[in-house]
């Protein structure tokens, strides 16, 4: 026994359980900022479309309905866990789990500033491409186990949606990856720096717009709402859950968002960097910490999504495959190619 | 397709200017009536609760049992009944019902009645747990416009329907073609002690 300890080295194992208490501590952290921001993007999102419509949103709980989002929490967390006599148990109960894990392990890979960030892998986009595929499987999952024809349309219309533009959407980051010339994120937002305004935005225009067609869909917002169709299919997937498990399709959905905001910032956006003409025109405002660029960037994003949502009603069903399949796709693939006979040549 | 066409397309200049429309009603001040808290105006010609007027000279509804109301509601939900009197065999109201569930507030009878005995006050507040509560018997029905009355800042009270704008009033009954303001303040509330104020209201209710 002794002689195992030694071979491991006591200061080898002292270092392993400190880096893990750290990375528990990051995650402690990242995650309850980002609990606290779904339960607030729904606030904001019920104000500011509100006042899009010229409404003026919840104004009840709390001074101008503060306190809403933790009122709709409670609630949420009392109400009754109910599960449809017909319903295949075993995948209805796990199906909101992965839609909540599926998400929230995206954040990991994410730099939210410079050498701030849970795991630094090599294959970062694809890591993210990969959790946001398997987003998809929940909302399959729970239209299939609900055995209800609203929640099984919903599902059927995630799955092709998924398949149509997720294709689209990892075309437009190859050409960003071309460009970096790395799949690591911290890498591509340094690449970034090499511009005087700091971002991909400018160069991969054509890409952006296609990330962010294909973001909407992604997170099934609303021009590409199809799966949970309010008007059609009363609420799509989640039509037969209640309770906690709702709410877990609700948070779900809402770190989806967060996450698709950063996975923006990062690949179009400079990330937590400012533009370098800012700062030199501005000297001052190198003071200021990256996470502030890096959340007004991912709050524009955020507040796109709303503004999108007040403004656009949702598409039809085959015009959302034919935009999918006959225009992004194509436009796609012309980029990547552009883009990398560009980077050839210079 | 023209290049025209083209370009509004690939720069999405539609959806473009729907944001842009949206964005400035964003920054615009919401039209929202925070309804307990903030109260709408209420205009002349506003259409809610029912009531039969009290007449100040005999404390009594002002209705000659005549069922043109009745007869005119789209509704049906008003219910008269009439009897003779034994006495001169002239016949008086005996009951006079409005189920105000099914009304839909359209006010013919206040406009068709000839001696502009009824009328739908200005008061919208009066949802109740049970049917009951909303099924107007005679008597609730005056209650209901000395509730209104009271509630009258100004002495006396003309409702818009009673003589509506753009008809011909010299063609209509002399009952409505004369019909003065009513008064709003009761006569019975102070019998002795100030009969100046009522006496002279009842006198301009006679003119």
């Amino acid at each position: 026994m002794n002689e195992l300890l030694s071979a491991f080295g006591l200061q080898q194992s002292v270092d392993f359980l400190l880096q893990l208490l750290i990375i528990i501590v990051k995650i402690a952290v990242v995650v309850s900022i980002t609990m606290l921001h779904v339960a607030y993007a729904t606030y904001f999102e019920r104000k500011v479309i509100g006042h899009m419509q010229v409404r003026v949103g919840p104004m009840r709980v709390g001074p101008h309905g503060l306190l809403q989002p933790i009122a709709d929490g409670v609630k949420l967390f009392f109400k009754e866990d109910i599960i449809p006599a017909n319903a295949d148990r075993a995948v209805f109960q796990i199906a909101p789990f992965v839609a909540v894990f599926a998400t929230l392990s995206s954040l990991a890979v994410i730099p939210f500033f410079d050498l701030f960030y849970i795991a630094n892998i090599n294959v970062g986009v694809l890591y993210l491409f990969a959790m946001s595929s398997l987003a998809a499987y929940s909302l399959i999952m729970s239209g299939w186990g609900s055995n209800s024809k609203y929640a099984f349309l919903g599902g059927l219309r995630s799955t092709a949606q998924v398949v149509s533009y997720e294709i689209a959407m990892a075309f437009s980051l190859v050409s960003i990856m071309i460009m970096a010339g790395s799949m690591n994120l911290i890498e591509i937002v340094q690449a970034q720096q090499q511009y005087w305004y700091g971002m991909y935005l400018v160069p991969q225009f054509v890409a952006y717009i296609i990330f962010l067609i294909a973001m909407f869909a992604e997170t099934n917002r609303t021009p590409f709402d199809l799966p949970e169709a309010e008007s059609e299919l009363v609420a799509g997937y989640f039509v037969e859950y209640s309770g906690m498990r709702f709410a877990l399709f609700f948070l779900g959905e809402y770190i989806g968002m967060i996450v698709m905001a950063s996975m923006a910032v990062v690949c179009f956006w400079g990330g937590w960097m400012a533009p370098p003409i800012l700062i030199e025109l501005i000297p001052p405002l190198a003071m200021v910490p990256g996470i502030v660029w890096f959340i007004l960037k991912v709050y524009f994003h955020i507040f796109l999504f709303y503004w999108v949502r007040a403004t656009v009603p949702r598409y039809r069903y085959d015009k959302l495959m034919s935009l999918g399949w006959k225009i992004l796709i194509p436009v796609a693939l012309a980029n990547v190619v552009v883009t990398a006979f560009v980077k050839y040549i210079f | 397709m023209t290049l025209k066409e083209l370009v509004k397309k690939v720069f999405f200049l539609e959806i473009l200017q729907g944001m842009a429309l949206t964005f400035k009603m964003m920054c615009s001040r919401a039209v929202t009536i925070q309804y307990p808290k903030q109260r709408r105006r209420i205009y002349a010609g506003f259409r809610g609760r029912h009531a039969l007027i009290r007449d100040p000279k005999t404390q009594k509804e002002k209705c000659i049992a005549c069922m043109r109301c009745a007869n005119i509601c789209p509704s049906q939900c008003i219910s008269i009944a009439k009897k003779k009197r034994p006495e001169d065999g002239k016949p008086y109201l005996a009951q006079y019902d409005i189920e105000a569930l099914r009304c839909i507030y359209c006010a013919y009878c206040v406009e068709v009645c000839p001696v502009c005995a009824l009328v739908l006050t200005e008061e919208y507040e009066y949802s109740a747990y049970t049917k009951e509560d909303i099924y107007f018997t005679k008597e609730r029905l005056l209650e209901n416009w000395d509730d209104f009355a009271a509630k009258q800042k100004e002495e006396t009270y003309f409702n818009k329907f009673w003589r509506p704008d753009g008809l011909d009033h010299s063609k209509m009954v002399k009952g409505k073609r004369e019909q003065l303001p009513v008064s709003t303040r009761p006569v019975i509330a102070q019998p002795e002690s100030v009969p100046e104020s009522p006496q002279g209201n009842e006198k301009k209710e006679t003119d």
